[in-house]
C-alpha cells in the first residue's frame, strides 16, 4: 500500500519526461521496420509500412500520458493557468466581473447578516417557534400588554398554552457594594424562565414560595454581570448582595446568550412579588407582559379563538369608555420583538436579491460575450479531439476561478459595507451593532457565489463546441445574443424598481426634514438624568436635587433660559392620557369612547422660552406660581381649540384625572396657550399636548428630568460646563448630555438609514445594469460591423448606423422599463409603510426615475452606436 | 469510438504480465511475443500497448530499465515488481474462474442437446 502511494506520489510529481516515450516508441518502429527489410521490402517502404501499422503515434503518445495518475488533477492546474492568463490578457473584462461580483455577494452578505437575526436565526429560546407573546391592545399602548386585574384569571383558566408567563417590566436598580453601579432590573414571575426554556447555568431558578411579596429576596444575575463583578466564580450562588439597599441573596446565573422576550437588557432577574389576591381586585391591576409556550399543534390564530371569553371577561374590568378600542392578540414573539423592523427587513432581502440577481445577470451576459467572441477558438480545439466534457470542464474551472476570486473580494467588501451600516443604522435596529459576518453568512456567500460560478460555467460551456462555428462567418453569436438581451430587459426592469424605491425615500426623507416643528432646535442643549434609588429615596430629595443643578445653571455665563421637564419634544417617550380624562369645571367630560391620546409633561417656567415655543395666549408660568398652593396649566393651541371651542381659556378651571376619585383630580388654572409643537416623532402627526408646571413641591417631582438649557455658547464648551455643574452636584450620577439637534437627527436616523440603504442598492443596481446595457449594445455593434460595413458600403450615413444600433437597444430596454414601471408600481405598496407625505405610487417618482434610467440608457448605448458609424467599410469587408 | 484497450483491459493487463513473468522485455518484444504463442490470434494493437504499459508502471507492477537490444541498440527493458507477481497469480485466478465458467455456459447446449 504503501510503495504504491509513493509510486503514485512520484509520478504526480516528476511526471515521466516525453523524450523516454519517443525513443521507445521509435525503437519499436525501427524493430518493426527491420523485419520487413528482412521480409525483403525496400528500407523506405518498410518504414512506411511500419508506421502504417503503428497506428497513430501521437495518440498512442496521449494516451500514454493519460495513464499517470494524477492526469485529471493536471488538467485543472492547466484550465486554471489557462483561464488567469486570458483574464490578464483581458484585464477590463475581469476587473468589470470582479467588481460585479464584488457588489452583488458583498451586498448580499453584508445585508444577510443584518437581516439574519431578526428573520431567520431561532430565539435563544427552547422550541421558540410555540413561545407567543400574549395581550390586550389599546390605543395608548399598541404593543399588546396585560393587566393584574384579569392576567391571573387568564392564567387560571386559559386552555390553550402548556404555560402563560408575565414579566413586570424593567426598572434601573443599584448595586450597592464597594463600587456602585446602576443596573437593570427585571422582575419575573416565577415560571417565567422554565417557560421559556431557559435554565440557568449555575444555582437554580425562583421558587413559587420566593415570588410572594415579603418572601426573602433572590435574584438571578446576567452572566454579563457575572463576569464582571464575580470573576465567574461559582461561589456567588449564595452570595448576599445589596440591591436597592436591601439585602438580596444571588440564586443563580443565566446563560450568556439570555435575553428578555422584549428585548430590554436586564443585569439582574427578580420575582415580581405581586400580591396575587390583591391584584385579582384591583381596578385595572398592575401592567404585566404576558409570553406563553403553546401546546403542541395549536396555532396562535386557534389560540386567540379559545381565549375569547377570557378577553371578555378583561373587557368588562376596562372602563366603558375603553372598551370599544381594547383588542387582544396572539402572536409569534418573534413578530413581538421585531414587529416595526420586520418589513423593513424583509424589504432589504428583497432589494438585495435584486441586486444579486441584476449582478448575476451581468455576469452570465459577460462571460456570455466573451465566449461568443472565443467560438473560433473552441471550435478549433474542438476540432483538435477536446471532448464536450473537457470544453466544459474549462468553462467550469473558469468562472470558479472568477467566482472564487469574486468572492474573496466580496468578504472584505461585505465587512466594509457592515462597518458603514452599524454606522449609520439608527439605534432601534435591533441587534445591527452586533451583527457580523460569521459562518453562516460566509457559507451564504460562499453557496451563493458557487452557484453563480456553475451557472455560469455551465450556461457559458454548453452553447458552444459546435465544429460548424468554423465554417460559419456569422458563428452562433445570434443565439447567445438573445439570452443576453433577454438578461439586459431582465436588469433593466429591476433597476427601475429599484430606482423608484430609492427615490420614494428620498423624497420622503426631504418631507420629513423639511417640516416645521414648532420650536427652534438650535442653540439648545439638553442633559437626561435618572437619579438612584439610594441616593434619592424620596421625592423630597429628588425635588432638592434639581432645583440646586437648576440654581448653579441658571446664573452661568451666557446661559438665556434653563428650565427641567420630564420629557423632550419632538420624539422620545412622553406622558400620555386619553382626551377622555380631561374636562373643563362645569362641563360633563366626552360621553364615550376615549377621544384618543393627549401629551402632558412637567415643566418649569423658563420651559416654553428654553425651547422658544411661542405662547399664542397668556403669559405662561411665573415664578410666583412655582410657590402656589394652586394648580397651573398651559395648553397646546390644538388641545384649547378643542376644550374650549375658539373661546379664551385663559384663567379657566380644568379637569386633568376626571377618571380617578375626586380627591385625585384637583382643578389646574389654564394660564396660556402655547403653539403646537411637533411632539409624536418625526413621521407621526401632532398630538394635542398640555404642560403642567412643577412647582416647590415634592408631590410635582420624581427620578427623571431633562435639563433644557439655551445658550448662545459653541457646544462643545457648553456641553463641558455642564457636566462639570452636574458633576459638582452629584459626581457619580450618569448623565447623557445632547444639544437638541443632535436628538432631533438621531430621530431622523431610521429613515435616513433606510433611504441610504435603498438609495446604495438603487446606485449599484444601476450601475450594474448601465455596464449590462453597455457590454451587451457593444457586443451586437461588433458582431454586427461585417454588416454595418455591407450598409455603409451601399451608400448608408452614419447617423443610419447610429440608428440602427440604439433601436437594438430600445427594443431591450423598452419592453425593460415597461416591466419596470408596472413592476414598481406593484411593489411599491409595502414602502408605504415607509413613507411619510409621498403616495407609493407618486408619479414624479415614476417619472423621475423612468427618465434618468433612460437617459443613462443613452449614454450606454451611444458609445458603441458612434463607434460602430465609424466602422470602415473597406476594412470590414476585406474582413469578410 | 470503442478501442481495442476498451475491449481488451483487463485481458491486455494478464497478457503482459504472464509474458514478462519469463523474462525482462521490451515492448515490441512482448508484442512479438504474444502474437507468436497465440498463434497470431493475439495481434496487440500498438495503439493500446503502450498505454498499458505505462498503466502497469505507474500502478507499480512492472517496472523499466534502459538496457540494449538484441542488436545492441538502447531500448527498454520491462520487468515484472514482486506486487506484479502477486497481481499475476490474483490475475490469473480470476481468468481461470471466469473461463471456467464461461466455458461452463457454452457447454450447456451441447448437454442438453446430447
Amino acid at each position: 500500500m504503501i510503495t504504491r502511494l509513493m509510486t503514485w506520489l512520484r509520478y504526480l510529481l516528476i511526471p515521466k519526461k516525453r523524450t523516454e516515450l519517443d525513443d521507445e516508441l521509435e525503437f519499436h518502429i525501427e524493430q518493426s521496420t527491420q523485419v520487413k527489410v528482412v521480409q525483403g521490402l525496400s528500407p523506405a517502404e518498410a518504414r512506411r509500412q511500419a508506421l502504417i501499422e503503428f497506428g497513430g503515434v501521437e495518440a498512442a503518445r496521449e494516451l500514454s500520458d493519460r495513464q499517470r495518475p494524477g492526469w485529471w488533477f493536471g488538467t485543472v492546474v492547466q484550465d486554471f493557468r489557462f483561464a488567469l492568463r486570458g483574464f490578464k490578457r483581458n484585464p477590463a473584462f475581469s476587473i468589470t466581473v470582479l467588481l460585479t461580483l464584488m457588489l452583488g455577494i458583498g451586498s448580499t452578505s453584508a445585508v444577510f447578516s443584518v437581516v439574519d437575526r431578526i428573520l431567520f436565526r431561532p430565539l435563544p429560546y427552547q422550541d421558540s417557534d410555540h413561545l407567543v407573546s400574549v395581550g390586550l391592545v389599546a390605543p395608548i399602548e399598541p404593543q399588546e400588554f396585560m393587566l393584574g386585574g384579569s392576567y391571573y384569571e387568564w392564567q387560571d383558566h386559559q386552555k390553550p398554552f402548556a404555560a402563560l408567563t408575565s414579566e413586570a417590566g424593567v426598572e434601573p436598580c443599584d448595586l450597592n457594594e464597594v463600587n456602585p453601579v446602576r443596573l437593570d432590573c427585571a422582575s419575573v414571575e416565577n415560571n417565567f424562565l422554565p417557560t421559556l426554556g431557559v435554565t440557568p447555568i449555575v444555582g437554580r431558578n425562583f421558587l413559587p414560595s420566593e415570588d410572594r411579596p415579603n418572601a426573602s429576596r433572590v435574584a438571578l444575575i446576567s452572566f454579563a454581570l457575572w463576569r464582571s463583578r464575580f470573576q465567574m466564580e461559582r461561589s456567588v450562588v449564595g452570595k448576599i448582595v445589596k440591591i436597592d439597599g436591601n439585602s438580596t441573596q444571588v440564586i443563580g446565573v443565566l446563560p450568556a446568550n439570555f435575553e428578555m422576550p422584549r428585548l430590554q437588557s436586564a443585569d439582574v432577574l427578580v420575582p415580581e412579588a405581586l400580591d396575587i389576591a390583591a391584584q385579582r381586585r384591583a381596578e385595572p391591576g398592575r401592567p404585566l407582559w404576558a409570553f406563553a409556550r403553546l401546546k403542541p399543534g395549536v396555532t396562535p390564530e386557534q389560540a386567540k379563538a379559545q381565549l375569547e371569553s377570557l378577553f371578555n371577561y378583561s373587557l368588562q374590568l376596562a372602563p366603558a369608555p375603553f372598551r370599544k378600542e381594547v383588542h387582544y392578540t396572539v402572536r409569534p414573539l418573534r413578530d413581538r420583538q421585531f414587529h416595526d423592523v420586520h418589513q423593513a427587513a424583509w424589504i432589504l432581502l428583497g432589494l438585495v436579491i435584486a441586486v444579486l440577481l441584476i449582478a448575476c445577470a451581468n455576469v452570465a451576459s459577460l462571460l456570455t460575450a466573451r465566449r461568443a467572441g472565443r467560438e473560433r477558438e473552441m471550435a478549433v480545439r474542438a476540432a483538435l479531439g477536446a471532448g464536450r466534457m473537457r470544453l466544459l470542464q474549462q468553462a467550469v474551472i473558469e468562472s470558479l476561478a472568477l467566482t472564487a476570486a469574486g468572492a474573496l473580494v466580496a468578504v472584505f467588501f461585505a465587512k466594509l459595507l457592515l462597518r458603514v451600516f452599524i454606522l449609520i443604522a439608527p439605534e432601534g435596529m435591533p441587534f445591527l451593532s452586533a451583527a457580523k459576518v460569521d459562518w453562516r453568512v460566509l457559507a451564504f456567500t460562499l453557496t451563493a457565489s458557487a452557484l453563480c460560478a456553475l451557472g455560469f460555467g455551465l450556461l457559458s460551456g454548453m452553447t458552444h463546441a459546435q465544429v460548424d462555428a468554423l465554417t460559419s462567418r456569422r458563428g452562433a453569436g445570434i443565439r447567445h445574443a438573445r439570452l443576453r438581451q433577454f438578461l439586459v430587459t431582465a436588469q433593466i426592469a429591476a433597476s427601475l424598481v429599484l430606482l423608484a424605491g430609492g427615490m420614494l425615500l428620498t423624497r420622503s426623507f426631504k418631507n420629513l426634514e423639511s417640516q416645521k416643528p414648532g420650536m427652534n432646535y438650535q442653540n439648545v442643549l439638553t442633559a437626561s438624568l435618572s437619579l438612584g434609588q439610594t441616593a434619592y429615596p424620596d421625592q423630597q430629595r429628588q425635588m432638592a436635587f434639581f432645583e440646586h443643578l437648576q440654581r448653579n445653571l441658571r446664573w452661568g455665563p451666557g446661559i438665556n433660559a434653563v428650565a427641567i421637564s420630564d420629557s423632550l419634544p419632538p420624539g422620545g417617550p412622553h406622558r400620555d392620557r386619553v382626551y377622555a380624562s380631561l374636562r373643563v369645571e362645569g362641563q360633563p367630560r366626552l360621553a364615550s369612547g376615549t377621544g384618543g391620546n393627549v401629551a402632558w409633561r412637567w415643566v418649569t417656567p423658563d420651559y416654553f422660552r428654553a425651547l422658544n415655543i411661542p405662547l399664542i395666549e397668556g403669559r405662561g408660568f411665573t415664578d410666583e406660581q412655582v410657590a402656589s398652593d394652586n394648580r397651573f396649566v398651559v395648553l397646546s393651541s390644538s388641545l384649547a381649540d378643542r376644550m374650549f371651542q375658539g373661546k379664551s381659556p385663559l384663567g379657566r378651571q380644568v379637569h386633568l384625572a376626571s377618571n380617578a376619585p375626586a380627591d385625585q383630580d384637583p382643578p389646574f388654572t389654564v394660564v396660556g396657550v402655547a403653539a403646537d409643537v411637533k411632539n409624536g416623532g418625526l413621521a407621526a402627526g401632532e398630538e394635542p399636548e398640555y404642560y403642567q408646571l412643577r412647582r416647590n413641591r415634592a408631590e410635582d417631582w420624581d427620578r427623571g428630568g431633562v435639563v433644557i438649557v439655551r445658550s448662545n455658547l459653541p457646544a462643545d464648551t457648553l456641553k463641558n460646563w455642564m457636566r462639570t455643574q452636574i458633576a459638582s452636584v452629584d459626581p457619580t450620577l450618569p448623565v447623557e448630555i445632547r444639544t437638541l439637534e443632535e436628538r432631533v437627527e438621531k430621530l431622523a436616523d431610521q429613515p435616513r438609514f433606510e433611504m441610504l440603504l435603498v438609495g446604495y442598492f438603487a446606485c449599484t443596481g444601476l450601475m450594474l445594469s448601465v455596464i449590462g446595457l453597455y457590454g451587451v449594445t457593444m457586443f451586437l455593434a461588433v458582431q454586427r460591423r461585417s454588416e454595418i460595413g455591407i450598409r455603409m458600403a451601399l451608400g448608408a450615413r452614419r447617423i443610419d448606423i447610429v440608428q440602427l444600433v440604439l433601436a437594438a437597444a430600445g427594443r431591450m430596454v423598452i419592453p425593460g422599463l415597461v416591466v419596470g414601471i408596472a413592476l414598481a408600481f406593484a411593489l411599491s405598496q409595502v414602502l408605504s409603510a415607509l413613507l411619510f407625505n409621498v403616495k407609493p405610487h407618486d408619479p414624479i417618482t415614476y417619472l423621475g426615475a423612468t427618465a434618468i434610467l433612460a437617459a443613462v440608457a443613452v449614454i450606454a448605448t451611444m458609445i458603441p452606436a458612434i463607434g460602430a458609424s465609424r466602422v470602415d467599410p473597406i476594412v470590414t469587408l476585406r474582413e469578410y | 469510438m470503442p478501442t481495442p484497450t476498451d475491449l481488451l483491459q483487463g485481458t491486455l493487463d494478464l497478457l503482459i504480465l504472464q509474458t514478462l513473468a519469463l523474462e525482462p522485455m521490451h515492448g515490441w518484444g512482448i508484442a512479438q511475443r504474444i502474437q507468436q504463442v497465440s498463434n497470431d490470434v493475439l495481434q496487440i494493437g500498438q495503439g493500446s500497448l503502450y498505454p498499458a504499459l505505462y498503466r502497469l508502471e505507474y500502478k507499480g507492477w512492472i517496472r523499466a530499465e534502459w538496457g540494449s537490444s538484441e542488436n545492441n541498440r538502447r531500448a527498454k527493458f520491462y520487468k515484472l515488481t514482486a506486487a506484479g507477481r502477486k497481481r499475476l497469480e490474483a490475475e490469473r485466478e480470476t481468468w481461470d474462474r471466469l473461463s471456467a465458467a464461461i466455458a461452463l455456459v457454452l457447454a450447456k447446449p451441447a448437454e442438453a442437446s446430447s
